[in-house]
C-alpha cells in the first residue's frame, strides 16, 4: 500500500502522515531526508523528532540515492520529504535526480505500507531563476509519477485531508 | 466558528457573505479576514482562541509557493500555516474557496439547504 501526502509549508502534512503511519500495526520506520544545515534546520528536526518519539518510530537518515538504503522488510515506513530529497539529488555533487523514483520503488518492494510526504511549492508563480525552475519541474515530475503509482493521494489543507485519489482513511 | 481559507483573490469573503446572507457591514462586524497578516510572533494557540470569538475567520493560504530564502519571511509563512491548522482544529466548519467555489473540509456547508420536514409533520 502506497500513500502520497502533499501540502504546502506548515499545512499539517507531517502530522497527518505520521498519524496515518501510526494507525498501522507493525514496526514503524521514519526515513528523514533533510540535512541539518544551520540552527533553523536543527530546530525543525528537533521539533519533528520530539513529535515522533512517542509514536514509536525508528529514524533512518538518507540524503541521496534511496536505492541503496537497507531497511527491514515489512515495515510501515514514512519518508519525509521529497522536496528535500529532490534538492539533495539535484544540488549535491553525489546526487542524481534520476534515482528518486527508482529509489521509492525500491522502498515499495520492501515496505508493508509506504507513506511519502511531498511539497506543494508550485503556487507561487513562474518567476524563478534557472536552477529553481529546474528544481520545480523535476519535483513536479516526481510527484506526478508517484501519484500515478500511489494507491492513495491526499492533499493536506490546514491539517485536514482532501482526498485526490483512492479511498478515504 | 467557520474558518474559510483559500488562495489570494479566490472569492473567500464574497462566498461566505453569499452563503450566510451577509452584507459587507455584517461581515465587518462578525468576521475577521487576512489573519495571516496579523502579528504572529506571540502565542499562536492564544491568538487562535481569541480569533474563535468571531463567527467567521478568513485566512489566505500563503504556504504553496517556493520556500523563501529569507529566514524571517520563511518563519512568518510557517507561523501563518500553523495558525491556520490551529483555527481549523477549533472551527466547527472549514471551507476552502477556490475560484469562488467552496470545498468542504470539515463540518457542513452553511446557507439555505433543502427544507427538512419538521417534527410532527406527516409526509
Amino acid at each position: 500500500m502506497f500513500t502520497l501526502v502533499i501540502g504546502g509549508s506548515a499545512s499539517g502534512k507531517s502530522e497527518f502522515a505520521e498519524q496515518l503511519t501510526q494507525s498501522l500495526d507493525g514496526p514503524r520506520l521514519y526515513i528523514a531526508t533533510m540535512e541539518p544545515f544551520g540552527e533553523e534546520a536543527q530546530a525543525r528536526i528537533a521539533r519533528h523528532r520530539t513529535a515522533r518519539r512517542e509514536r514509536g518510530f525508528e529514524t533512518i537518515e538518507n540524503y541521496v540515492n534511496l536505492s541503496s538504503l537497507e531497511i527491514p522488510e515489512g515495515a510501515n515506513a514514512l519518508l519525509e520529504d521529497l522536496g528535500n530529497l529532490a534538492a539533495n539529488e539535484l544540488f549535491r555533487p553525489d546526487g542524481d535526480i534520476r534515482t528518486v523514483v527508482p529509489g521509492i520503488e525500491h522502498l515499495l518492494a520492501l515496505c508493508r505500507h509506504l507513506t511519502v510526504v511531498t511539497n506543494e511549492v508550485f503556487s507561487g508563480g513562474k518567476d524563478y531563476e534557472g536552477e529553481t525552475l529546474r528544481y520545480l519541474r523535476e519535483l513536479a515530475q516526481i510527484n506526478r509519477a508517484l501519484a500515478a503509482k500511489a494507491d492513495r493521494v491526499v492533499e493536506v489543507v490546514c491539517g485536514l485531508p482532501n482526498l485526490l485519489k483512492g479511498e478515504a482513511l | 466558528m467557520i474558518f474559510v481559507t483559500g488562495p489570494l483573490f479566490a472569492g473567500k469573503e464574497e462566498y461566505i457573505c453569499g452563503a450566510l446572507g451577509w452584507s459587507p457591514e455584517e461581515f465587518r462586524k462578525q468576521a475577521v479576514r487576512d489573519v495571516q497578516e496579523l502579528p504572529l510572533t506571540g502565542d499562536l494557540e492564544e491568538l487562535a482562541d481569541s480569533l474563535c470569538r468571531c463567527a467567521v475567520v478568513v485566512a489566505t493560504e500563503v504556504g504553496g509557493g517556493v520556500v523563501p530564502v529569507d529566514p524571517e519571511e520563511r518563519e512568518r509563512r510557517e507561523r501563518a500555516g500553523r495558525l491556520s491548522c490551529l483555527l481549523a482544529r477549533r472551527a466547527e466548519t472549514v471551507i476552502r474557496v477556490q475560484c469562488g467555489l467552496p470545498q468542504l473540509l470539515k463540518g457542513k456547508l452553511p446557507g439555505p439547504g433543502p427544507e427538512l420536514p419538521q417534527e410532527g409533520e406527516g409526509l
